[in-house]
């Protein structure tokens, strides 16, 4: 099958041309650098079935970022039997800087230029014909998004790739052109493919390259000192960028004709930006955008419209009755969002698909099961044990995916890399560049794509840095966690607000990410930040398709583990719960005789000082099973406690009084788990912040090992996860339950911070 | 003189870029070149966005101490 390769700078959108030819949904966004590695489909429309390679963006073939050697790597040693070269319309010069170095190389070549709907919007005009007679390779105008041009594209690119092609470069014209010439007959003598492109780096003393031809470089060198400029002296890549530049100016730029001769007009985008990257305002506006976010996705009082105005709830109004049910099934779904107050969409999605759908499915399913007439333990396997589990899990599916909806309609429209620049300021405080918001900001929604994006980042120590507090920022996985305690808190103890709980928890996250960042960057992993340069995207309005597409692959992947992995653990879980060590069936009010509890019991005391530990008396180990189940998934916290929770349930002498207890419900799992072990409220915050802050899932901790490639580098990533999780809630738990303890955790902290201060300075005078 | 201190919305030519290799070859592939043209868009507490050919560029305070523009 014939490859072509799809290069071209990041966001000129290879991606959304990729997904197009392939009918693929790979991720797109509007921020630089979204695509990390390369991915393959096939394109079926030609004469023969076409692979279509996507690769990284990339500036120049000199990289700068891993990823980009990634790209390059492709290009080189691969050889695809075509090079696709998709150039940003909207900013030919800088776009084809590339294509003169692709040029160099002895491949088929074919120029997309892409956004052309955007620049003929604009009023201009690009003479495609001119540009197609001066580069000398087939030039086809597309627009990947409208899906124009790309049958022509695809039809001249498999043409092209029949053909052979002998690089060619710009720089012929150049006072260069005689050393390259040099340069070239040499490396051709040694049988050295693409010599033209090798040559020419081996000029501009690109670092891959000296490092390739250690034997040719004393003679390019001998070259060299032949050659004088007077602006460049011998910085010689900044003679060739300079050269090339110009011929691009001169020869290609002339193709585009502009409407406006005004060069420093204002765009909109520029006009916005005055605004949202604006010295003082930024970083407010981005705070209020960010709680917008939260208060529509979890919000129960929307814009706090039933505070101000006092509305009365569903019981006022008469519409419930005497049991405090709803009257009819009108009133069940206005109750989905009013009582009291309008709720905002996230929580109105979410009481619809928990109250009405899966409630009713599994209920339905359940009474099935049960009326089967099949033996009593196969039915608590199928209800209580995997019905509970997967449907506690299911019912975090809607708070999921809104959060994450918001997350890309941000990123979609550009304004995800202006977060980056505004907030670079205060990260470098941190010992990071703004580029490490972007990958911390995905770990929101998951770690393992957010550990790969940390590939943008140049400096390997940063990179490091930032994968080991990426778990940090907690992941859609472990917000089901954070719903269900925190709303069992309140409803049971009757203190707080559930979406104050969780913020708090979000934030904490956060500021134990900055903490350890801070403390890494200056003893472990110290080093300079790198400096930031990043590109700011055009704004554009989110489109639709990219954000169905988005929600798509996330729904999938959660549905797909929640019947994989999870279901696997809750049969496992529910097994190891009704069976002793002597392999005997248990009932459910057995539970404390069964294989797990053993287990279990013999590590509690191991949790003691985080509060979910020996004080927990005989049911303390469902709180230990829970964090260890949560090591293969996240989700498994809440599945272990809805499997646990309906034999906890069962178990004589346990009263639940008032409470109605429904063990499919996270949130009241989690209260039978409170009530059966009288754990305290900072035991239970302390039990959130461990599962947020230790080791993440399976799938986390393989992306990590992979990313860091370096063996004791991630043994170290593990024992870091493990000591700041234990930390963490040992501190939250102790401060929590004993007030004065913050006084010896702050002489704790100072000595630290007074012990690097002084290590420093003793390092510094032995210098 | 830096470009953190220059005008905005001025086309100005860069004299010299103080960086070290990798960051300058960077810039190089972004069009931030010697000789080459740039236009100042915004300038707020030492970070720049600036307008290279047609793309909008973001840069720290340590990097716009250290372009220098005629």
């Amino acid at each position: 099958m014939k490859r072509f390769a799809l290069a071209g700078n990041p966001n000129c959108g290879k991606t959304t041309l990729f997904n197009s030819l392939t009918g693929s949904t790979a991720h797109v966004g509007n921020w630089p650098g979204v695509t990390v590695d390369k991915r393959d489909g096939v394109y079926k429309k030609c004469a023969e079935p076409v692979q279509i390679i996507d690769l990284p963006g990339i500036y120049s073939l000199s990289p700068y970022t891993p990823e980009e050697v990634i790209a390059r790597n492709y290009v080189l040693d691969e050889k695809p039997d075509c090079v696709i070269n998709i150039v940003d319309a909207t900013n030919l010069e800088r776009n084809l800087y590339l294509t003169t170095q692709i040029l160099e190389m002895d491949v088929p070549v074919v120029v997309a230029l892409n956004m052309m709907d955007a620049v003929k919007k604009a009023g201009d005009s690009i003479n495609a014909k001119l540009l197609e007679e001066r580069l000398g390779v087939p030039v086809v105008e597309i627009s990947a998004l409208k899906e124009t041009g790309l049958k022509e594209l695809m039809d001249k690119a498999y043409n092209e790739s029949k053909k052979t092609r002998v690089g060619s470069t710009v720089l012929e014209a150049s006072p260069l052109a005689h050393l390259i010439g040099d340069v070239k007959i040499a490396l051709k003598g040694q049988n050295v493919a693409n010599p033209l492109f090798h040559a020419i780096k081996l000029v501009e003393e690109d670092e891959i390259e000296v490092n390739m031809h250690k034997e040719t470089l004393p003679m390019v060198e001998e070259f060299k000192k032949t050659f004088n400029d007077e602006i460049f002296g011998s910085d010689f890549e900044a003679l060739v960028a300079d050269a090339r530049y110009k011929y691009i100016s001169s020869n290609f730029a002339s193709v585009l004709s502009k409407k406006s001769k005004d060069t420093t007009k204002m765009t909109k985008s520029d006009k916005a930006d005055k605004v949202l990257t604006h010295k003082y305002w930024g970083i407010p506006i981005f705070l209020v955008i960010l709680f917008g976010i939260f208060h529509l996705t979890f919000g129960e009082d929307l814009l706090f419209l039933g505070k101000i105005f006092s509305l009365p709830s569903l019981e006022d109004l008469g519409l419930l009755n005497e049991d405090g049910d709803p009257i009819n099934f009108g009133v069940r779904f206005l109750a989905t969002f009013y009582d009291g107050a309008i709720m905002s969409p996230g929580v109105w999605i979410n009481n619809v698909w928990n109250d009405l759908i899966v409630g009713e499915i599994f209920g339905w399913l359940g009474g099935l099961v049960e009326e089967s007439g099949i033996s009593p333990w196969a039915v608590g396997l199928i209800n209580n044990g995997i019905f509970d589990g997967i449907s506690a899990v299911l019912s975090f599916l809607p708070p999921i995916l809104v959060l994450f909806l918001f997350f890309s309609i941000l990123e979609d429209s550009g304004y995800m890399a202006r977060i980056a620049f505004i907030l670079d300021r205060m990260f470098r405080r941190f010992g990071l560049s703004g580029r490490a918001f972007m990958p911390m900001i995905m770990g929101f929604g998951c770690s393992v794509p957010a550990m790969i994006n940390t590939r943008t980042l140049a400096d390997d120590k940063e990179r490091t840095a930032t994968v080991r507090v990426i778990p940090f920022f907690s992941c859609g996985a472990k917000l089901p966690i954070l719903t269900a305690v925190a709303g069992a808190i309140v409803a049971f103890f009757g203190v707080g607000n559930a979406d104050v709980i969780t913020f708090a928890m979000y934030l904490l996250g956060i500021v134990t990410a900055i903490v350890c960042v801070l403390l890494m960057r200056s003893t472990t992993l110290k080093g300079e930040t790198p400096p930031f340069i990043m590109e700011l995207p055009t704004y554009h309005v989110p489109q639709f398709k990219n954000l169905m597409a988005h929600l798509w692959d996330k729904t999938k992947h959660f549905v797909k583990k929640a019947f994989t992995i999870i279901l696997a653990s809750t049969i496992v879980i529910w097994a190891l719960t009704h069976f002793s060590f002597n392999w005997t069936f248990l009932e459910d009010e057995q539970v404390n005789e069964s294989i797990l509890a053993g287990i279990s019991q013999l590590v509690q005391p191991i949790f003691t000082p985080l509060g979910f530990g020996s004080q927990l008396g005989e049911f303390g180990w469902v709180f230990v099973v829970a964090v260890v189940a949560g090591l293969i998934a996240k989700e498994n916290v809440i599945a272990t406690f809805a499997t646990l929770a309906a034999c906890l349930m069962a178990v004589a002498g346990l009263n639940f009084g008032e409470l109605a207890i429904d063990a499919e419900d996270g949130i009241d799992a989690v209260q039978a788990m409170i009530q059966a072990t009288g754990i305290k409220v900072p035991g239970l915050i302390a039990f959130i912040a461990f599962n947020m802050t230790t080791i993440p899932c399976f799938a986390a901790v393989a992306t990590a090992k992979a990313e860091l490639n370096n063996k004791s580098t991630y043994h170290w990533t593990l024992v870091f996860w493990l000591a700041s999780s234990y930390v963490v809630a040992a501190m939250i738990y102790t401060i929590g339950s004993w007030w004065w303890t913050l006084f010896i955790w702050a002489a704790v902290c100072a000595c630290v911070v007074c012990a690097i201060i002084f290590k420093d300075k003793l390092f510094a005078k032995r210098k | 003189m830096p470009i953190v201190l220059a005008p905005t919305n001025k086309v100005l030519r860069i004299v010299r870029i103080a960086a070290d290799e990798k960051t300058k070859k960077h810039l190089e592939n972004l069009g931030i070149t010697l000789n080459g043209d740039i236009t100042i868009l915004s300038s707020s507490g030492g970070t720049v966005v600036c307008k290279i050919k047609d793309g909008r560029i973001a840069l720290d305070r340590n990097l716009s101490t250290h372009i220098f523009v005629a």
